[in-house]
Order: C-alpha cells, then structure tokens, then sequence
C-alpha cells in the first residue's frame, strides 16, 4: 500500500471499515521507517514493540465501535516531549539516557484516545536551532533534497511527515521550529495559541514562549490532532479555559468575508525573491476566491529578533540549569567537588548552540545588564503585541512568509550564528505575542524546494486560519517526495 | 566606646499547609528519605509548577496576623543559583511582588516593624556522611511553603530580638499557619546586625548570621556578635560587610563568604505561574476566618476581665489554653474563677501527666460548671480539685462525678442542725468552755460537726449554725 497522500480522515474510513487493521498500518510504518529513515535521520527511537501493542488495544477500541478521530492511527513525537518509559532525549547528549517517568499531558491525551506512538524524532539540541543539524544524534536531512536541512527545530517531525515516515507528528514551537521546517519539507504545521496547549511534559526551552503543536499533510489534519491534544489542563496553570475545540470547524467557509492584512515589514529585505512570488501567487488566489486583501504594518518588526533571543535565552538559562549531573542524564567522570563536577558535566553534555543560547541568557539577566537587555526585550514584547492587537481590529489574519529562504544546502548557515538568528524573523513575532500561526506551502522555488507560507490568527482563533489554509490547500498542487 | 546595635531579622517560616506549593506531595515533616517527591518537586524535565492556593491564603493570613498590608497583584520569580539540594536549580519565589508589605509587631510597648513578607519554596537537605565523604540529597522538605518575614532594622538587643522572634511565632501559631518549631526546622532565623556609635546618625557595616534554630542561639549569637564588633571598633579595624555562621558549641560566629563573593541571582519573572489577583473580598474572607489574635486576648483579659497581668499572658501563651478558657467563661463569666482553676489546678494536671491541651478530655464547659457549682457552695474548694482531677482522668461532668463520690455539700440546713444539736450534746464541757468566753473551742466543735457530717460537710452552712446554737 502507499502510504503517501493518505490522509487521516482516509486512514480513519480504512480503519473502521475493516480495509486495513491497526496492527497492519502499523507495521506498514515502521517497516517504511526501517527501510528509508536512514536516508533523513528523522527518528532518534522508534518504539516498534510499544506502537504494536497500542495499536493492539486500539484495534478493540475500533472493533468495539468506540474509535475516534485518532484511534489506531500512528503519529510520532518530537524528543522534547515525555513519554514514560521511552527515553526522551532533546536530541543532546545530556540526555542520551534519560527516561521520564511520567508522560507529557498530549501524550496522556494521544493514548487515552488509542492513537500509536511510532517513535521519538530528531531535531536541534533542546529545541534551539532551525537546521535539526545540532542533534547530538546526528542531523536531520530533507527528503526533497539531501543536501539540504529540513529546518528546525522540529526538522525531524517534519521530515517524517513529508517523507511518509509518519501521516501527523507533535512537535514543539518556540520560535518557529513547528513552522520553518514545515515550510522546508513541504508540509503543513500548527503552532497554536500560548495556553492552548498543555506544555506539562514538553522540557521547557523558553517557558513564555514554548507551545506544543501537529505537523502533517494538510490544515485539516493538524486541526484533527489539535483538537485531540489541546484544552486546559490543571499540569499547566498557563493553559486556558477557552480553548477552541473544533479546530476544523469552518473548513469550506465563505472566504467573501475574511480580511487578508499583509505587513509589509515581512516583505522587505533578506527575503527571497523565490518566497516573495510564492507568497504573492497564495495571497492572489485568495483574492481569486473573494477575500478582502490588505496592506499592514507591524511597526515594531524591527526589534522581533533582538527581543525574541533576549527573552527566550535568559529563560533557557534558566531552564537548563537543572541539567547539573546530579539526579538525572550525563554526569562528567571528571570533577572533585561540586562545582568542578557541574562545570564538567555542563561543558562535557551541551552542544556549542545551547552553550551559546545559556551564555547569552545568563548574561541579559545579570545584574546590571537587566534593565538594559532583558527588562527591554519584555517592553518590546508589549509593543510587539499592540502592534497586532491594531492589525487585528481590522483583519481576520495576517499572510506571511514562514521564513526568508527555501531550505538551504547543509554546512551553509550554521557557521555564522548571528546569520543564523536572523533567518527566524518570520516566525518569532507570533511566539513573542502568543499568537497562532499556521504555515503550508504556497508554490517552490527554482530548484524544486518548497515554499511555505505561514497564516496567524487571533489568540484561540485557530480555526479561522486553518479553514483559511485549508482553502488553498484545496486548489494548491501540492508535491509528494519521492523517496 | 559605647554602641547602638542595629539588628533585622528575616524569619523563615514552613508554612502548614498539607500538601506542598507546587505539587501534592505531602509537607509533613520528616518521612522516610525521598517518599515525599515527586516529578515536580524533583524538578524533572518537562515539568510544571502549579501553585496552592491555600499557600497562598496561608501567607495572607500570616500578613494579617503581623499587622501587614496584603498586595492584591501577587507574581512570582525565579532566583537563580547552583546547589545540590535546590533540583530546579532556581527558587521561585516572590521578589518584585511581595505578598505583605509593612507590618508592625508590638513586643511589650516597642513597635517592630516588618518590611515585607514573601511567599517561596524550601529546599532540599543535603545529608553529609563524613565517614566515607558521600553527600546524599533528601529532597522531602524540597518545595514546602515557606514565608520569609524581613524586618525593618528597629531591633538592638538580643532580649528585642528573642522577644520579636517569639511574638511573631505566637501569631503565626494563632493564625494557624505554621506549627513554629525551632527544633524541627519550621522556624529558622537570619540576623543581620551592625554597631552603630552613640550619638552617630550612620549606619555602621553589617554582618548576616544564617540559619539560627532556636531562640538561645538567636541571643547568643547576638550577644557574641555586639562583643566581637565592638572589640574590632575599639581598635580601630572596620568590620567587613560578610555571611556568618554561628557555632552552638563554642558560642563563636565565623565567616561563611564576603560581599565580593555574593551571588547574582539573576532574578526574572516566573513564566510558568500566572498572576494571582486578590479582591478585596478574599482578603476579608480570609481575614473573617482569622481567630482573635493574642494581644487583642491579652487586652480583653486584662482591661475587660480583670486578670492579673501575668494569669492573662500565661492564659494567651498557647492558643488551645486560651480559647478554652474562652470556652469555658462564655458559659459562665466569673473570669478570676476560672482563671485560678485552669492556670493552677488544670495546669498543674497536665504538667504532671505530660499531657496537652488537645488530648484534654474536658469540655471547657465542665470547667464552667465546676467553678459555679464552688460559687453557689455546693462543692467545696477542696472537693472542686478532686473533681477536676478525676474529670481529667476519666472524663465525665462535674455534677455527676460530684454526687457519685458524695462530694456534694449538705445545703439541707435542718440536717446540719440536728448534727450540731447532737455534737453540743455530747460535749458539753466544751460547750460551757467557749460560752465561758474561751473562743478556741469552736474550731474542735466545728471540726466534730464536720466529721460527723463526711465528705458533704458544708463549713459555711455548719459555721453558721453552730454560731447561732452555741449563742442560744
């Protein structure tokens, strides 16, 4: 069977009609992943004996009558997200080892529902990054070019999906890393709202900015498994009550009345000319099919990057100050007394980039350096939410790029971190103001590399943007990998 | 030369609240090393703090217990350091926003005043086994609510200090929300203490002395301090601004780390706990549900019920005696009465079982019955002991522990008259004696009368009687 173009509304009618089992379309993955995923890297563990058993209990479920949107349907997990009894790596070698005891509140969530778990994927080293080439476990590469990244952070949840590997992954956004390697690899990636989305679970990055959220093959698939893993959770005091719970609710809704706002901040500079005439081409069709279409701006664009690395490094530092060596993951052989022991341990199981990101973070947080970085980054956060506040009053979305370039050639950009950094402008304001944000692709560029184009909405209003791209969806040729 | 001591302290307080701040692990104290953790307060990854709200309403209560203003917009922070016994590897605790500012406890006719109290998580233990160099982490107490309580600098003795340690301990203990014992940890204190020479306006330097865990050590530390910085003062040295840590055994301060060692913090706002907002109603709940607190109990017994200064503060020293006293004078109102019989009598009985208030089997309302059955003469004193004794050991009202031992005093006056009539018959030499003018003998009369009369006698009633016999 080919696996590829299955969505999951037509994995559910095979499964309940008895066409295929659990168990079969399971092993159909796992076997595909065994064949081809040491191709991309896309998978850290692939948890072939657990998925077989859940899809067991899932089949009775179906049998029974019982089965839901997800039930018996394999979907993988980014390695930043706890699974009990599955080691949960944040693909750095701090954690090699590290096997939580509990699960993350969207995998009690996925489990209680009787969807399988293949496997954890790759990414960037504790999330930070947007080539997956920081892994401890080696990069993630794109199936549509395997000379290319396929983004990241969440390269390897999004390069599993584009190369068949799994037909919808959870991954994680602080920056981006949901939407950039969706754009990358071609496929369709949802970060929602802050509070959307339980984060009890997801080792934290950068806490104010960290949201779990699905990547797969259309708009309405990522509204399927949203609708599964969000609400409010009483893990996580910063998830809300008001949760939008039919996330694919207004698919096929009349575009006459939706106002398109287009800030013209994200089509200046630095971007693409490949990007800019995919992204202008979408908002066209738009217009085609009786959208409202208008300019915008986002004034305080300007300092998105700068507030954006101030904010999420200082909490990063913070965060990982807990990987010390001494009740859990890497501990250094080396090191007499306490401090010696840490020192090593922390410089012995952290990458260069999450050195960096902790360096910079305990340095905005100084005293002394405070007010001057971190206090500042925090008022650029208010204005930088004002600034959509305004748009909003005016439109039901804002139409983006997802990111300045097409996935480049690996070994490019890693070098020059500041270059790096600034690859992330598309995408970050929509962390810093908790917005959600969906990104498909919308044409590719020369070389055959997909452009993405990301649609942000108002807070909890996740399913005007998913019916919005699910619209172009429809009329779009999207392109499947050949792998 | 002659000096002012400039002393603050911060107080830590546990809180006893059942379950911990940011999980449901229990807060009790001890347990079996780690059987009281969690994901959450081990600090694993992925994990998130949820806070309790009846942490929160305890550190209210504490503020309104020591006279503070509570904030309505209450967040949190994380204060960053390295240690082994702090898993996150940060506090959180309330740094921008304390939950109480300025409070005012009065320590016998001084007003101290309290800058702020903060709402925070404790710490682990670390347990060091000197034999074989191991240091092992007991993380139970890690994540028990602690408030800090952080003085203006208006103390200047070690009897203040002692004096404010043991004030606050007594609201807390009547607010309800810390048990306040030293010894287990649930109290601890942090003085910061600077000379300052008579007469001058400026303060001198500092030095901080950690983690005191007891009221004598507070004082000795204090007392050995003022030496020691008044020694170096006098010969001209400066005192370094510095931590101390005090020595039980030789009753010495040494140095723990200088300024120049001090940590940065690197305190932020807490992302992951959103901000808890107080309307005036909570507070007044809250403060509706607060007991009367000690000193209100001191005045009202004092100027309202005429007890003697130091029955009322022995009667407010512990919240259980108090309010059973309250108890008991609610059904009853002789205020001395009942004072004298639990201050000496039910004291007495429970110092000598080791027992406390709460295992009391008495109702304070047996207390009050048993006093007015003494009042209306149908007890006597004496009798009254004997009865309290066995409705503590054995419980059960006074009337009828009364009437079951024959306790009960003979009011029927005619019975009393015909015993005396008996008495004077018998002994009438004694008789002729006392009309004789020799007075002495009414004691042996009254004595006769008395014994013949048993445990009942009634020495009012029989007094009475044989006077009048004996005139006739």
């Amino acid at each position: 069977m080919e696996l590829n173009r299955l969505s999951l509304g037509t994995l559910r009618d095979m499964l309940d009609k008895k066409e295929i089992s659990s168990v079969e379309l399971t092993m159909l993955y796992i076997k595909r992943i065994k064949e081809t995923d040491g191709k991309i890297n896309s998978y850290i563990t692939v948890c072939e004996e657990e998925a077989l058993e859940q899809a067991r209990e899932a089949q009775k479920l179906i049998d029974a009558g019982c089965a839901g949107s997800l039930t018996g349907i394999p979907v993988n997990i980014k390695d930043n997200i706890c699974t009990r009894n599955i080691r949960t790596t944040c693909a750095s070698k701090m954690l090699e080892d590290f096997i939580p005891p509990y699960d993350a509140t969207v995998i009690r969530r996925l489990k209680a529902h009787g969807a399988v778990i293949l496997g954890k994927t790759n990414m960037d080293e504790f999330a930070m990054g947007n080539s997956s080439q920081t892994s401890y476990f080696g990069g993630v590469k794109n199936p549509y070019d395997l000379n290319r990244v396929p983004g990241g952070s969440s390269g390897g949840a999004a390069a599993s999906v584009a190369a068949n590997l799994a037909p919808a992954a959870l991954a994680s956004d602080t920056g981006g890393s949901i939407r950039q390697p969706a754009s990358f690899c071609g496929v369709t990636g949802l970060k929602p709202t802050y509070g959307a989305v339980s984060r009890y679970g997801l080792i934290a990055f950068a806490s104010s900015l960290d949201q779990i959220g699905p990547i797969a093959k259309s708009a309405e698939d990522c509204g399927i498994v949203l609708d599964i893993i969000a609400g409010y959770d009483p893990d996580d005091p910063t998830t809300h009550k008001e949760v939008c719970c039919n996330s694919c609710g207004k698919i096929g809704m009349q575009l006459r009345d939706i106002k398109i706002g287009i800030p013209v901040e994200f089509f200046g500079e630095g971007i693409s000319d490949d990007v800019k005439t995919a992204v202008s081409y979408a908002v066209k069709e738009y217009e085609k099919m009786g959208c409202s279409v208008q300019e915008v701006s986002l004034p305080s664009f300007k300092y998105a990057i700068a507030a954006y690395y101030l904010i999420s490094s200082a909490e990063a530092s913070s965060n990982l100050a807990r990987y010390d060596g001494i009740r859990f993951g890497y501990r250094s052989k080396n090191g007499e007394t306490y401090e010696d022991l840490i020192k090593n341990t922390r410089a012995e199981g952290f990458g260069d980039e999450v050195k960096r990101r902790i360096l910079l973070g305990t340095y905005a947080l100084s005293s002394g350096y405070y007010d001057e970085y971190y206090k500042k980054a925090v008022y650029a956060r208010g204005m930088i939410r004002e600034d959509y506040n305004e748009i909003f009053k005016t439109c039901d979305c804002i139409i983006t790029p997802t990111a300045p370039t097409t996935a480049y050639m690996i070994g490019e950009q890693e070098i020059n971190p500041v270059k790096m950094y600034l690859a992330d402008i598309c995408t970050v304001t929509v962390n810093i103001a908790g917005l959600p944000s969906i990104s498909t692709t919308c044409g590719y560029d020369r070389n055959g590399m997909p452009v993405g184009m990301s649609i942000i909405g108002r807070p909890f209003d996740e399913a005007t943007i998913i019916g919005v791209a699910d619209a172009f969806e429809k009329v779009f040729g999207r392109q499947e990998v050949s792998l | 030369m002659r000096y002012i001591p400039v002393i603050g302290l911060e107080i830590h307080a546990e809180l006893s609240t059942d379950s911990k701040v940011f999980c449901n692990c229990s807060s009790e104290f001890g347990g079996e090393q780690n059987t009281r953790c969690c994901p959450r307060c081990s600090g694993l990854p992925g994990t998130l703090p949820v806070l309790n709200k009846k942490a929160m309403e305890y550190a209210v209560k504490a503020g309104l217990a020591l006279g503070c203003e509570i904030n309505m917009h209450n967040s949190f922070d994380r204060k960053n350091y390295f240690y082994p016994d702090l898993p996150k590897a940060y506090q959180i605790t309330q740094y921008l926003r304390p939950i109480c500012v300025s409070g005012k406890v009065d320590i016998g006719g001084k007003i101290i005043r309290i800058n702020r109290i903060h709402l925070e998580e404790d710490a682990g233990k670390l347990i060091h086994h000197d034999s074989d160099g191991l240091s092992l982490i007991d993380l139970n107490r890690c994540g028990i609510p602690l408030i800090e309580i952080v003085t203006e600098p208006d103390i200047s003795s070690a009897e203040e200090a002692k004096a404010f340690v043991e004030a606050v301990s007594l609201n807390l203990k009547y607010a309800g929300v810390c048990d306040c014992r030293m010894e287990e940890g649930s109290l601890r204190v942090d003085v910061n203490i600077s000379l300052m020479p008579e007469g001058a306006t400026e303060l001198g330097t500092r030095a901080e002395i950690k983690n005191l865990n007891s009221l004598k050590s507070i004082a000795r530390a204090i007392e050995y301090e003022i030496y020691r910085q008044s020694e170096l003062l006098d010969n001209g040295m400066n005192i370094i601004q510095e931590t101390r840590r005090f020595d039980d055994n030789s009753g010495t301060t040494s140095s723990l780390r200088s300024k120049q060692e001090v940590h940065d913090y690197r305190y932020f706002p807490e992302p992951d706990i959103p901000a808890v907002i107080f309307t005036q109603d909570d507070i007044e709940n809250i403060r509706s549900n607060l007991p009367k607190m000690p000193q209100e109990r001191f005045e009202e017994y004092t100027v309202v019920f005429g007890l003697p200064e130091d029955d009322a503060r022995l009667l407010i020293s512990d919240k259980a005696l108090s309010d059973f006293y309250n108890g008991a004078v609610s059904v009853y109102p002789n205020y001395k009465g009942i004072a004298n019989l639990i201050l000496v009598e039910l004291l007495h009985l429970l110092n000598k079982s080791g027992l406390s208030m709460d295992s009391l089997l008495i109702p304070p309302q047996d207390i009050a019955k048993l006093v007015r059955l003494t009042d209306e003469g149908k007890v006597s004193r004496n009798a009254a002991k004997d009865i309290l004794r066995i409705m503590f050991e054995k419980g059960g009202s006074p009337d009828a522990i009364a009437r079951e031992n024959g306790l009960l005093m003979e009011t029927d006056t005619g019975a009393v008259i015909t015993v005396i009539k008996e008495v004077l018959a018998h002994n009438q030499k004694a008789v002729d004696e006392y009309r004789s003018g020799k007075e002495k003998v009414f004691g042996f009369l009254m004595g006769q009368v008395s014994k013949k009369m048993g445990k009942g006698s009634n020495p009012k009633l029989i007094r009475e009687e044989l006077e009048k016999a004996l005139k006739n």
